[in-house]
């Protein structure tokens, strides 16, 4: 009885022990904060896909302090006040590195969100790894520590595009420029202006026009085809890209269009061979580099990386090297030691190095320029065609000045 | 220069109108004639079109522009039958949710089946030619197709509604429907009829829209709103309004979008302009840079100098 008794307490003793172990390594909760329902599913879904495959990698390479990190998806709507909602919810949940990237106007609750919750809340601060918000007031004015942005804003794009195009005899000399009407058609359209000097070109016309409300381009192609330009640059994305395209197509007016969007699944396919010879910027391009990243992406998520997928892969890599760099300082949970280690990552990956710029926290990045192609390795939707890489252009060439309305509170 | 812009933006104003028509001919026919909200009538739109997309990718391009009304009328017979009937006692608010509910309905399974990307309905390559060029610029044959395609809706729609002894009855029932019950007529069946016409009409513009716009899960959204800004502005069922609100809303559109007129623009007449420049926000914003607010002004204008509609015969 006496021995059973020890070896009952010996248990108990046992399961205060193993509470006691977890209490001290807790897993570190990430959210991914996405547009999972509604309009922007199709978006969001993409930006998850990605986001878990690259946080699942860190967890198979042994997690964080020993433990896996708990991935927590929340679905905003894809709309501002669905991101509150959600980012209320995730900080109960006891999250502390959020992942999000679907929408500027999101991103830009969720930066302002995070940087009151750090203010408020110095013992459980938050890291935002904005992996998608292009928005140039996310690294100018609303610009704050906890803040990371993996992704190209407009003149980050625009330069390497009218580089490459330029090089390759296709740019010429008169450039329509044609975008949304909200801020990041905006920093399109000043970048395009911008560019225009040392770019060896002239804006023949600037068209802003509303944002996915409408349905026949034909009148936009009747004043395109009045300027005769040699090219249309636009950072227009989703229907605003393809229809503005097909009608161009349809019109029969030969013009290049130099785009940043048109490797969004479903482009290629609808657009069919009016896409040809029509140019990209990107973040990354499978074509440019091996076989082992699209083979091990599909193996596991089931398709090849596309889109935005492989940039949202890099911010996960990147997060991954910052929590090695700090793993087994025995202190628990620290965004604010990740965040400085995340500050020092050198990501090699197979487009160039990545770097995080300090003053801003925008990742300085390198841009591929491709070139929609028949027979390009990697095609997509299901046709022949696909994006052949033209120019990689390395990150510190690419990325823009820092902005002066950026005043970082560092920590300390 | 001024007889391109005028030709072409007529051309491609006028058949923009002429889609608008055929997506919003069937809700004038259910709203007017039933008095029934539809917020599931840009879902019915789209439905043809995927049905549409689905023959066609199994190469029946034509079988499909057949079949989309059909499938999408009889599901909106359904739709009547046994859902709306039961809530029609309720009254309109009740009718407006459960439509409201079929538009989520319908939009997530096609998600669920034709995934979250559009797909890749195209027009045959035998309708995908160059109709005439007009000032050097090609014009798609396949714009004609949408537009005569509507014209014929519109004509046998008229014709149905004003000469035949259905239209009569339909009207009837529209108007006075206990008396035309009394006086022998199934006022239910005929409503399941409107109703289902309706639905096939959506389901028609669908698959011959599709084949021209692309074809997502989105484009029940993306026209939802304007179409009702049609019935709107023509009049409650009044199909000639529709008809004439929608090439309305199509010409504005695309004038609307060739326009560099400002506020600042107007002020130079009499000498501020350089003032309203200095100012900037609203005073510089180009006409062309709001075209897709076109519609929603002409709605407020003609909602406030008439409201019952350009055609409407009540107020």
């Amino acid at each position: 009885m006496a021995a059973r008794l020890a070896g009952g307490t010996a248990l108990a003793m046992l399961g205060l022990a193993g509470l006691a172990g977890a209490a001290a390594a807790e897993p570190l909760k990430v959210a991914i904060i996405e547009p999972m329902s509604g309009p922007d599913a199709a978006t969001g879904e993409l930006y998850v896909t990605a986001a878990r495959y690259g946080l699942e990698e860190i967890n198979r390479g042994g997690g964080f302090n020993g433990e896996s990190i708990e991935i927590l998806l929340y679905d905003n709507g894809g709309t501002a006040a669905g991101t509150v909602d959600k980012f209320k919810q995730a900080v109960a949940d006891g999250v502390r590195v959020i992942f999000q990237g679907s929408s500027s106007a999101a991103a830009g609750q969720l930066t302002a969100d995070v940087r009151k919750h750090n203010l408020r809340n110095p013992d459980s601060r938050l890291l935002y790894i904005n992996d998608g918000g292009a928005a140039l007031d996310l690294t100018g004015d609303k610009c704050h520590f906890y803040h990371f942005r993996f992704q190209a804003p407009a003149p980050m794009l625009v330069g390497p595009l009218v580089e490459a195009m330029s090089e390759a005899g296709e740019l010429g000399t008169k450039v329509y420029s044609i975008n949304q009407n909200y801020s990041w058609g905006r920093d399109m359209e000043t970048a395009i202006r911008e560019r225009a000097g040392n770019g060896g070109y002239e804006v023949v016309e600037a068209t802003l026009h509303d944002v996915a409300k409408i349905q026949d381009f034909a009148p936009y192609v009747a004043r395109i085809k009045a300027a005769e330009p040699d090219t249309v640059l636009t950072g227009n994305w989703s229907n605003d890209l393809l229809l503005l395209m097909k009608a161009t197509g349809e019109a029969g007016l030969d013009v290049r269009f130099g785009t940043a969007f048109l490797d969004q699944p479903g482009n290629i396919a609808n657009a069919g061979e009016t896409a040809l010879g029509h140019y990209l910027a990107s973040t990354y391009n499978l074509a440019a580099g091996s076989e082992a990243f699209p083979e091990d992406y599909k193996a596991r998520t089931g398709h090849y990386p596309v889109y935005l997928e492989p940039r949202v892969v890099i911010a996960t890599r990147a997060f991954g090297k910052a929590l090695e760099a700090v793993e087994g300082t025995g202190e628990g949970i620290d965004v604010t030691a990740i965040a400085l280690a995340l500050e020092e990552v050198t990501l090699e990956t197979e487009m160039g190095p990545v770097t995080i710029r300090k003053e801003d926290h925008q990742a300085v990045m390198p841009i591929v320029v491709s070139r929609v192609e028949r027979g390009a390795a990697y095609p997509v939707d299901g046709t022949d065609m696909g994006f052949a890489p033209v120019k990689t252009i390395p990150g510190p060439e690419a990325v823009y000045p820092v902005q002066e309305s950026c005043e970082m509170q560092r920590p300390g | 220069m001024l007889m391109e812009f005028l030709v072409v933006s007529v051309l491609n104003g006028a058949i923009y109108g002429m889609l608008l028509f055929m997506v919003s001919a069937g809700l004038t026919l259910i709203f007017g004639m039933m008095g029934v909200l539809n917020f599931a009538h840009a879902s019915f739109y789209m439905l043809g079109a995927y049905i549409a997309y689905t023959l066609s990718s199994l190469g029946h391009f034509w079988l499909g522009l057949l079949l989309a009304p059909v499938l999408v009328g009889l599901l909106g017979v359904v739709v009547e039958r046994f859902l709306l009937r039961r809530v029609h006692a309720f009254g309109h608010a009740h009718e407006l949710l459960l439509t409201f509910g079929l538009a989520f309905i319908f939009e997530e399974l096609v998600k669920l089946f034709y995934g979250n990307f559009p797909v890749d309905y195209r027009m045959p390559e035998e309708l995908r030619f160059t109709a005439f060029t007009v000032f050097g610029t090609d014009y798609p044959f396949y714009r004609l197709f949408i537009g005569g395609t509507a014209i014929a809706m519109f004509a046998l729609l008229y014709l149905l509604l004003s000469r035949t002894r259905v239209g009569l009855v339909v009207r009837a029932a529209e108007r006075l429907p206990q008396t035309a019950e009394a006086l022998g007529h199934n006022v239910p069946l005929v409503f399941m009829g409107v109703f289902g016409t309706g639905a096939a009409l959506a389901g028609l513009a669908g698959g011959v829209a599709g084949a021209f716009f692309p074809t997502s899960p989105n484009m029940a959204l993306e026209l939802g709103v304007i179409v009702f800004v049609v019935v709107v502005v023509g009049g409650l069922g009044s199909l000639e309004g529709s008809l004439l609100a929608s090439l309305l809303i199509g010409l504005f559109s695309s004038f609307a979008v060739g326009l560099d007129w400002s506020l600042a623009g107007a002020l130079d007449i009499v000498g501020l302009g350089e003032w309203a420049r200095g100012v900037g926000g609203l005073m510089t914003t180009t006409v062309s840079s709001i075209a897709g607010s076109v519609p929603f002004l002409l709605m407020l204008v003609v909602l406030l100098l008439r409201p019952a509609g350009l055609m409407g015969e009540r107020s």
